[in-house]
């Protein structure tokens, strides 16, 4: 194919193979780095044992080893969203990878959604094997009949989470040495407040509505409440998933207008090309 | 002779102020203690609801909670010491490139490690103070001041770092090996937390387990932080023992594991050299 007849490529087209080009290095990068590998399964798995431990210190009903379990499989995701998207573009400028994507023909959003793809898929293999061994290694049972509502809510959850996901890495942009500093800082305060680790009806009606900002605080929740009954109710599973839905389309397009102001500020600052900050 | 302590002691205050610039001079310093406060209070709250909900906040299970909180609140120390030490270690040399002039250096690089690892110690302090207000504050603890048993504190404290420091630096000696083994200080420290009796006595581990995490420094220096600030009103892991036997026995795990750290430092840093592994590309 000679070099005009690239140039025809449509738009779309760039678009959608951006998409599968960036997606591609994160399923196949992700699990070539067996240390990786066992890194992301570790981490979640080692909170949440802790987790289980102390409520077992504390003599707690078994359902609540459950809510742990659920809840270090989620930690999975949003760790991958804090390190691996928020702070990804800041990697990048360090790498210098960066000014490739800004000179190529395609869009940050296309980078961001291959990213988002990529990630999901790696993430969720890596989480359903912390929950599947977790559940396992307790002996915690699931309500069968909430599974598929669960599966349906998730996905969204994950669409609406990674669509944050790119709205943090416009935000950190600009960020050098504080890209680390604010996903490290954003890990703890997030699982608190969006109740990994006990039900988010404990935080209260104004903490709880807060936290709800992120999406994984109410489908959290609503996965509880259909794979766990019993859960306290912090609203009914049917409103917590319109809530999470809602979310993606105000994550998208505050993610496109953020991307473009702070593209847009960057060129004129030259901080896109600025490397070891 | 006096020269020579003379100059290293120079090199071990430059290597705390190096650590202290590194880790601090990204941003301002108001920025940086709440960014260094976040975590260890987020995850004192995490544990307050986690107690409120299981136990309804009974006053017959409150030194449970006084049990959780003074131990995350120590906790700061084993995460900035082992986990933000051996990543800024891996960092020196993948990142920046300077730890093979720190290698070079007149100054042991043992003596440049320390002083690495007690500025990481000396951040760690800020938030140790804070998430003990916080509980004091939030949470009613009955912490005061004033009837914290000092000496027996600054001991097991004292204690508690010199193994802290030796294990964090055999570490990442360790890890020097790997060429992407950035973030495993933070899992080494996730481990830690579990053989620790931080957040849970150490008798809920299964036997073994448990066996293994009594021959650590960590649940005798946590044990006895937790008696020193509320001596009585507290959970105790060790019921039956006096403080002079869990400082005894803090003593002993001390010696052990600074004896084994010496070893596998010394396995670990000729094999560095042999390998060269001081100034490998890392993948960064």
């Amino acid at each position: 194919m000679s070099t005009a007849q690239r140039l025809e490529y449509s738009p779309l087209r760039i678009f959608l193979k951006t998409i599968a080009a960036r997606a591609y290095p994160r399923v196949m990068a992700a699990n070539r780095q067996k240390t990786w590998v066992f890194f992301d399964m570790a981490f979640p798995v080692v909170g949440a044992l802790a987790m289980v431990l102390v409520y077992q210190g504390l003599h707690a009903p078994r359902q609540y080893l459950g809510f742990v379990i659920m809840g270090g499989a989620m930690l999975a995701f949003w760790q991958n969203v804090l390190w691996s998207m928020g702070a990804q573009f800041s990697w990048d400028r360090g790498n210098g990878t960066l000014e490739l994507y800004v000179i190529s023909p395609t869009t940050f959003e296309a980078v961001l959604l291959g990213m988002a793809l990529g990630s999901m898929f790696t993430v969720t293999l890596r989480a359903g094997a912390i929950l599947v061994l977790g559940s396992f290694l307790f002996g915690i049972s699931y309500a069968a009949a909430g599974t598929l509502p669960a599966v349906g809510i998730f996905l969204i959850t994950l669409a609406a989470l990674y669509c944050l996901g790119m709205l943090l890495a416009s935000l950190f942009l600009f960020y050098g040495r504080e890209a680390w500093h604010l996903s490290n800082a954003m890990q703890e305060p997030v699982n608190f407040l969006s109740g990994l680790y006990f039900p988010v009806h404990a935080l209260g009606a104004y903490v709880g509505g807060a936290a709800s900002l992120v999406p994984m605080t109410l489908g959290l929740d609503a996965m509880r409440q259909l794979l766990l009954p019993g859960t306290p109710v912090f609203i009914p599973a049917g409103t917590e998933t319109l809530l999470v839905a809602a979310q993606i389309p105000v994550f998208a397009l505050l993610a496109g207008i953020s991307l473009r102001y702070m593209e847009s500020r960057a060129r004129t600052d030259g901080k896109l090309v600025t490397r070891w900050e | 002779m006096g020269v020579e302590a003379a100059r290293q002691l120079a090199g071990y205050t430059a290597a705390v102020r190096l650590g202290w610039a590194v880790s601090s001079n990204w941003t301002r310093p108001i920025l940086f203690v709440v960014y260094s406060v976040l975590r260890p209070i987020s995850m004192a709250l995490i544990l307050a609801v986690m107690y409120t909900v299981i136990t309804g906040n009974a006053a017959r299970t409150r030194p449970y909670l006084a049990f959780l909180i003074i131990g995350t609140a120590f906790w700061s120390f084993i995460q900035e010491g082992v986990s933000e030490f051996a990543t800024g270690i891996l960092e020196d040399r993948g990142r920046y490139h300077i730890l093979k002039y720190s290698y070079m250096a007149p100054l042991g690089f043992p003596i440049f490690l320390v002083g690495r690892a007690t500025s990481k110690l000396a951040s760690a302090a800020a938030s140790v103070v804070i998430v003990l207000v916080v509980g004091s504050v939030a949470l009613h603890l009955d912490i005061n001041p004033l009837r914290i048993n000092y000496p027996l504190l600054v001991a097991a404290c004292l204690l508690a770092f010199v193994s802290v420091m030796a294990f964090a630096i055999t570490l990442s000696m360790v890890l020097l090996a790997g060429k992407d083994t950035h973030g495993y200080g933070e899992i080494m420290a996730s481990f830690l937390y579990l053989f620790s009796g931080a957040i849970f006595p150490i008798s809920v581990l299964p036997g073994p387990i448990a066996w293994l995490a009594s021959l650590s420094p960590l649940p005798y220096w946590l044990e006895l932080c937790r008696r020193a600030i509320l001596h009585g009103r507290v959970y105790q892991m060790f019921p039956n023992i006096s403080d002079g036997e869990v400082l005894l026995r803090l003593v002993v795990a001390t010696a052990g594991t600074l004896l084994l750290g010496y070893f596998v430092y010394g396995m670990t840093d000729r094999r560095a050299r042999r390998m060269g592994y001081i100034d490998m590309e890392a993948n960064w």
